[in-house]
């Protein structure tokens, strides 16, 4: 019954408000073989796609979940229904992970056709700089209740791994381009930290 | 005053503060690190010689036609590209042509020489030792250059023939000692040290303010929106020219103090390393007002009228996608290489002064044209927001409830 209700009200959501969220992210992975030569490439350089573009896909996906809700009169309306506000967001979040996955594992898969090397770690390690980012903007809209901040935050994040690269330590999205792999468990962790304090303090602070 | 008002409500916005850090963050942890100390003395100078232009890239294009093989960074990323059988015969006539060989005396030069390979990733290409092939006595320079932009085309763009890049690819060739006194005469002579920083100044604030002013300009537009307001403004007596021109000079002249700010301080580090009476300091505030200003202007404009016919969103993803080609478009070269509708332009070395004044036409036509672009969306802004006062016009959904992808029955 309640997973019956929040199918329902996942569909409509996505419907509603995010179409052109996952339109904006499959046109990411369709433009990354136009800017991005993807056929034939050894480990370090079927890393670039991979690092430099998949991962916008977050940015664009995880900071828009608190996105309807900007408009203070729907806020209202979902403040009186039953429903938790905070797991259909959550379900939300969900749902861009998986969107997100697939997307990424079906970008993997015909990297591997056009006889490049693509292995697990790589496709792992590209998931993580994709939630990584994508959770900077989710923490950033969470607190601040403004999804603008949230993708400000995520393109300051991407940003500043071109100029500030050693600055970032464990936390720089690119490091499978230069042969590094150990920063991915850094991203896994902040990733997951990030998504819980941003659902955490949203809790403590926003919708009491 | 409505000015007023419009500047206090964007000083105790987020984004504006936020965007205040990362100006600072990046001024200071790009430009003023690089800056502490002597400057960098580039080892090659442009010679602009056609002979040396055309002779690099007939022996590049040769090479790579011959091994099918062509390197291009389209968005600044490595891309191979291999061409069919009717792409690769149009660049041979455009090799032919270019050097005044037939297909044959071709062949024949390709199959007397070595053959060597080179790893391109997993691929190994087979490549021939060729050694320096003639360049025709009867082509002239713009015939060249017109078959060079012909191959870039066919090669899709980002390739080592296009047009604007020429002179900067081939025409390299090492400085001798007298080069380098002469960079850094014209460095003190022509630039009075401040120019030559500005242009350094000018290319790192750049990068931010391609993509930064949207979030605030975005943020401010929608505020209306999301705070129920839109309907209280809509019924005021102002008119929507001057409320729109009021909160858009507004955004531009708050987030050019940032700017400002930053200038002053990179004039301070040149009084700090420079003899004062080698510096024509007010280079430091005319070049990047110039430079900057038109382009924090155009992606205000671009922001407001986006935010207003679609939404914040929206705004945000295309200005991402304009700033990210823009930037990726110029891929290794970051100086010497500004064309007509560059959004951020790049020019990064503090020398450079002649590289920078070849395309010094484009880069004013570039400024002036953005300043004028600026202010008409600004005024198609006003209009579009007049229509939405009116009740004629509720901007455009793509998706969703009343979206214009929606069947109406």
């Amino acid at each position: 019954m309640v997973s019956g209700c929040l199918a329902k009200i996942v569909s409509s959501d996505t419907r509603h408000n995010y179409v052109l969220h996952y339109l904006a992210a499959l046109g990411v992975v369709l433009l990354t073989p136009v800017i991005f030569g993807v056929s034939r490439l050894d480990e370090l350089l079927a890393a670039q796609p991979l690092e430099f573009f998949l991962p916008l896909m977050g940015a664009i996906l995880m900071p828009a979940v608190f996105m309807p809700e900007q408009n203070e009169s729907i806020r209202e309306v979902v403040r009186s229904k039953k429903t938790p506000y905070l797991g259909v967001c959550f379900m939300r979040l969900l749902c861009g992970a998986v969107f997100i996955t697939a997307l990424t594992g079906a970008f993997v898969l015909y990297m591997k056709s056009m006889d490049s090397v693509v292995t697990m770690r790589l496709f792992a390690g590209s998931l993580a700089s994709t939630f990584a980012l994508g959770a900077a903007g989710f923490f950033a809209s969470a607190v601040s209740d403004n999804v603008i901040v949230g993708y400000m935050t995520a393109v300051i994040y991407y940003i500043c791994n071109f100029g500030l690269k050693d600055k970032l330590g464990v936390f720089f999205l690119f490091s499978m381009t230069t042969g590094s792999f150990e920063e991915k468990e850094w991203l896994c962790i902040l990733s997951v930290v990030l998504v819980v304090s941003g659902f955490v303090l949203r809790r403590l602070f926003r919708e009491r | 005053m409505l000015f007023g008002k419009e500047c206090r409500r964007i000083l105790t916005s987020l984004t504006f503060i936020i965007y205040c850090f990362v100006v600072g963050l990046f001024f200071v942890s790009q430009y003023i690190e690089e800056n502490k100390g002597d400057p960098y003395i580039p080892d090659e100078k442009i010679s602009e010689d056609h002979d040396v232009i055309m002779n690099g890239a007939v022996g590049n294009l040769a090479n790579e036609y011959l091994a099918n093989n062509y390197i291009c960074y389209p968005y600044g990323f490595y891309k191979s590209v291999r061409l069919n059988e009717d792409d690769s015969q149009k660049v041979e006539e455009c090799l032919l042509e270019v050097t005044g060989l037939t297909h044959d005396e071709l062949m024949d030069i390709r199959d007397s020489g070595e053959h060597y390979y080179v790893e391109h990733g997993l691929q190994e290409t087979m490549y021939y030792e060729i050694g320096e092939l003639p360049v025709s006595d009867t082509i002239t320079y713009e015939r060249f250059c017109e078959l060079m932009g012909q191959v870039d085309d066919i090669l899709g763009g980002g390739s080592s023939y296009k047009v604007e890049d020429l002179v900067v690819t081939y025409s390299y060739v090492p400085m001798t000692e007298e080069d380098r006194e002469a960079v850094i005469s014209d460095l003190y002579e022509k630039d009075r040290v401040a120019g030559g920083y500005a242009r350094l100044f000018s290319d790192y604030v750049g990068i931010d303010l391609g993509i930064m002013p949207v979030f605030v300009a975005a943020a401010l537009v929608s505020a209306d929106r999301r705070k129920r307001v839109s309907d209280l403004i809509y019924t005021r007596k102002i008119s929507s020219l001057k409320l729109i021109f009021t909160r858009y000079a507004a955004l531009v002249t708050m987030m050019f103090i940032p700017v400002i700010l930053c200038m002053i301080a990179a004039a301070i580090q040149l009084i700090k390393y420079f003899d004062f009476n080698d510096l024509a300091l007010y280079r430091m505030f005319t070049l990047p007002t110039f430079w900057l200003l038109p382009q924090l202007m155009i992606v205000t404009a671009v922001a407001m009228i986006v935010t207003e016919v679609f939404s914040s969103g929206i705004a945000i993803l295309l200005q991402f996608a304009w700033w990210f080609s823009s930037i990726m478009a110029s891929g290794a070269k970051l100086s010497g290489s500004i064309s007509k509708f560059d959004l951020v332009c790049r020019h990064n070395t503090v020398f450079g002064r002649d590289e920078f004044m070849l395309s010094r036409n484009d880069f004013i036509f570039n400024r002036i044209f953005f300043f004028i672009a600026a202010i008409v969306i600004t005024a198609i802004t006003a209009y579009v927001y007049e229509l939405k006062r009116g009740g004629r016009f509720h901007g455009i959904r793509l998706f969703g409830k009343d979206s214009i992808f929606r069947h109406k029955a």
